[in-house]
């Protein structure tokens, strides 16, 4: 995945994946199970209440985000924690290699954390001869196959188990089993392993607290708490639009986030992590370093489209998307694909890069309807198409298209000459368009109902 | 009572048909129709693609012709959408079309909400014939939240009989500009449409608006299905 | 809710999510059933910490000093939430949280006394003040990345047994 200003190539992406029958069956299978199990795990609740609550604690803390920011530190520093403000991608890279040199840290494991894939972290630690493994079981699968993830929850969903089975086998030099049982039990023997002789663990954080300072990790395999409480170092890497008032306001998001990203009541572990080890202690890193990062948020904060930065993460809009779940994450090229995905990715790389990607949706709404903290996405969207033809990423064709709409909506007559000489130009047009929307729609009748009202 | 009709511009292009059914329909009810001659489009097609210029110019020329206190009835979930919804966020900026944006969203109903709430039609014993289905389009359902309206009607028609469709409500495909920008996903989207739609065995699948039955229409015949393809309106019209 | 309720709902909502769960009414009744559960053990290590797991026995033969190489890790846990079938581990008192991580198996006594109701509840008993370490264990580890099929047993235990005692 490219970080340039080249534009992605998402009409060439979607062909391809589209022509993948084995990658189609695999995205749909998946996310309809996701879909389903989310739906059976929300039926009794009260829905609507929860993401009304979720909402308004995240635009409390987006409203209020530089006196949160500064409570983390302190508590933070308070309990224990050392802190590192950094301002972008490279400064982020930097502090965190710096950490792990200055300790003599040769190997590194990791759980599952977006934040990481997006500014690129592990080739800079391999760079710089530190090994870092993917402890979270997809993260794991697409490290050996050395692809990017292709959804922000289980990365690896693009995959059948036949080819995980190959992949296991050529790179691991075991026998060949395509049972995910057997799979799971060779990841979990080797990756222990690397567990105990790990110097330093990475995690990202989907909260972090900022009354206590408290850092709070989910997982269903118990990676997160292993890479946090085996290796005598841990760091963290977090955004700041993260941050969470108090810890009285953990518990809403705590049953939030599992519901709405799989339908489970609760991940398997939940972990309050507060600072390091203290005296009297015998659970916790010796040394916890938090990198809190901005990356292009508090930009975003001050914009229209500040209201992405409530996003907690759970992949619902993923998993009820249409156009994801016929094309999956891969053919985005970025790091979060997706409804969310659009958004961020236009907001952190720029339209010059993401403008094609803004084509990835038919603005059904499923997305804003699934959405726990109420981010209006569709509105959104919109915005961003109006800025792309604002600044000039329309596609020439259809802007002229566009240009004659204009030219004839305000006059009937002109309207209906249109309709005239659309009528006549269309068998042509037809030939021309393939699969384009020519061939798709009907010809303009002889007689149309404007004339039959006269 | 009177109404203004808003045919739509894919009515008026390429389904007068539907247009014609609706007329019958609302006249059955003893609804005067009054048919605004210079009304075009309401602005969607732009509006969807992000040129709010072109769209604010169809929404002025709207807001000009459909002038008045009538109800205006309008065969289309997103284009009825699109007045009540998007109309006052085009002219936020300006206070005399704003406030008249918010007047006439208020008096604008899609089709089979003006049936239900207004005509009662859902309990006048219309007739039906055959197996229909019903396809829920996106912006009609989640927009206008219109959702029980289609299927009182539908499971009201005497001598026809109502399958649910699953996944009524996943999106087709069509998605206006959409469709023009990504045709190979909006195949695909609506292939998979018409496979559900296959599966339930019906003979017409319906539903409020012609971009998306448009869409479906051609992913069904290109598998050389015979499912019939008819707006709401001419089904209802059907039994007169 | 008074406190055999809230104790119903925890072992209702644990069993849910794959753990086993047991109550027992007193001592006795808990050193029978890790009698039972601890039979055909290999290596038991327990960090006796809590006052219920001192009073507890296990095989001295058995015994394991070091958990990473246990094949069952038996401790008393801080207590449970009953809302998720969560049971609670907590640093505070040096308990040795991971200890219950790294074995296949992970046997939890539960104080009856601290299941508390919601994850509120919980919470509320720290306010700021919270340990180094509070985990929310709800059943047995597990992962669905390959395919969305469910497999339990990943880095964490693949077993959790709970046994409430007063």
């Amino acid at each position: 995945m490219s970080s340039s200003r080249e534009a992605i190539t998402f009409r060439a992406n979607v062909q391809k994946a589209l022509r993948d029958p084995m990658l189609r069956e695999a995205i749909k299978r998946a996310t309809d199970t996701f879909v389903t199990k989310r739906t059976e795990g929300i039926a009794s609740l009260p829905m609507e209440e929860w993401r009304e609550k979720a909402s308004t604690i995240r635009m409390k803390v987006l409203d209020n985000l530089p006196q949160y920011v500064e409570q983390f530190c302190a508590s933070a520093e308070r309990a224990g924690a050392k802190v590192y403000q950094a301002v972008d991608a490279e400064s982020a890279r930097r502090t965190v290699a710096g950490i792990l040199e200055d300790r003599g840290v040769k190997k590194v494991v990791k759980a599952k954390s977006m934040v990481t894939e997006e500014i690129h972290l592990n080739p800079c630690l391999q760079e710089r001869g530190i090994d870092v493994l993917e402890t979270d079981l997809g993260e794991y699968i697409v490290q050996l196959a050395a692809e990017a993830p292709s959804h922000i929850l289980a990365p690896a969903i693009h995959k059948t188990r036949e080819q995980i089975g190959k992949l296991f086998a050529e790179k691991l030099g075991v026998d060949y089993s395509d049972d995910p049982t057997v799979l799971t039990r060779v990841a979990r023997n080797v990756l222990r392993t690397e567990f105990l002789t790990a110097d330093a663990g990475i995690t990202g954080a989907p909260f972090a607290v900022a009354d206590t300072g408290s850092l709070v990790i989910f997982t269903n395999e118990g990676n997160g708490r292993m890479v946090t409480t085996v290796p005598r170092l841990h760091v963290a890497v977090l955004t700041i639009e993260k941050l969470l008032p108090s810890v009285t306001d953990l518990p809403s998001f705590v049953r939030l986030l599992p519901r709405s990203a799989t339908g489970q009541m609760l991940s398997s572990y939940v972990s309050v992590i507060t600072g390091p080890r203290k005296p009297g202690d015998f659970t916790g890193a010796d040394e916890l370093h938090i990198v809190l990062l901005d990356n292009g948020r508090w930009e975003i904060l001050k914009g229209e489209y500040r209201e992405i930065l409530k996003c907690i993460r759970c992949s619902a809009c993923l998993n009820v998307c249409p156009v994801y779940r016929a094309i999956g994450g891969h053919a985005y090229d970025s790091t979060y694909p997706g409804p969310m995905g659009i958004v961020l990715t236009a907001l952190l790389e720029g339209m010059e890069r993401a403008h094609p990607v803004l084509d990835a949706t038919t603005l059904c709404g499923a997305c804003v309807d699934a959405c726990p903290v109420k981010v209006p996405l569709v509105r959104l969207l919109c915005r961003l198409r109006e800025a792309s033809v604002e600044e000039g990423f329309a596609p020439l064709l259809e802007k002229r298209g566009m240009s004659a709409y204009g030219a004839v909506v305000s006059s009937p007559v002109m309207f209906a000459f249109g309709q005239t000489l659309a009528r006549i130009f269309w068998p042509f047009a037809q030939k021309l368009s393939g699969y384009g929307p020519m061939s798709r729609i009907p010809r303009p009748v002889a007689r149309a109902f404007r004339r039959r009202m006269l | 009572m009177r109404i203004q009709f808003f045919s739509t511009c894919l009515v008026d292009t390429f389904f007068p048909e539907t247009g014609e059914a609706a007329l019958r329909l609302l006249r059955r009810f003893g609804v005067e129709v009054a048919y605004p001659k210079e009304q075009t489009c309401c602005g969607k097609p732009p509006h969807s693609g992000g040129y709010t210029h072109e769209a604010r110019k169809a929404a002025e020329h709207f807001l000009s012709v459909f002038d008045g206190a009538d109800p205006i009835v309008i065969p289309s979930g997103s284009c009825a959408s699109m007045i009540k919804n998007h109309y006052p966020e085009l002219f936020k900026d300006n206070p005399r079309l704003l406030e008249k944006a918010r007047k006439t969203a208020e008096r604008t109903y899609e089709l089979t909400q003006f049936l239900v709430h207004v005509l009662n039609a859902h309990e006048a014993g219309l007739k039906g014939t055959g197996r229909i289905t019903y396809h829920a389009s996106c912006q009609l359902t989640r927009e206008l939240s219109v959702k029980e309206e289609p299927l009182l009607l539908l499971n009201s028609l005497q001598g026809a009989e109502f399958v649910s469709l699953p996944h009524a409500d996943r999106c087709c495909g069509f998605g206006g500009i959409f469709m023009a920008r990504q045709p190979e996903i909006s195949v695909a989207l609506a292939e998979e449409k018409a496979a559900t739609i296959r599966n339930t065995n019906a003979d017409t699948v319906t539903g409020c608006d012609h971009g998306c039955l448009m869409n479906i229409h051609d992913a069904l015949r290109r598998r050389g299905d015979n499912v019939a393809v008819k707006h709401i309106a001419q089904v209802l019209a059907e039994g007169l | 809710m008074n406190n055999d309720r809230v104790v119903s709902l925890f072992m209702e909502n644990a069993t849910k999510c794959g753990a086993e769960t047991f109550r027992a009414a007193g001592l006795d009744e808990a050193q029978r059933l890790l009698d039972d559960l601890l039979r055909n053990a290999k290596s038991i290590f327990c960090p006796g910490v809590g006052e219920k797991e001192r009073a507890l026995v296990i095989p001295p033969e058995k015994r394991e000093e070091d958990y990473r190489e246990a094949s069952v890790c038996v401790e008393e846990v801080f207590g449970a939430v009953a809302e998720t079938g969560s049971i609670v581990c907590s640093s505070e008192g040096g308990r040795v949280v991971q200890a219950g991580l790294l074995p296949p198996h992970h046997v939890a006594i539960v104080p009856q006394e601290r299941i508390y109701e919601t994850v509120e509840d919980l919470f509320a008993l720290w306010g700021q003040d919270i340990p180094t370490n509070v985990t929310l264990e709800t059943g047995p580890s597990r992962t669905a990345d390959i395919e969305l099929t469910l497999t339990i047993g990943v880095h964490g235990p693949e077993r959790l047994t709970i046994i409430v005692a007063p």
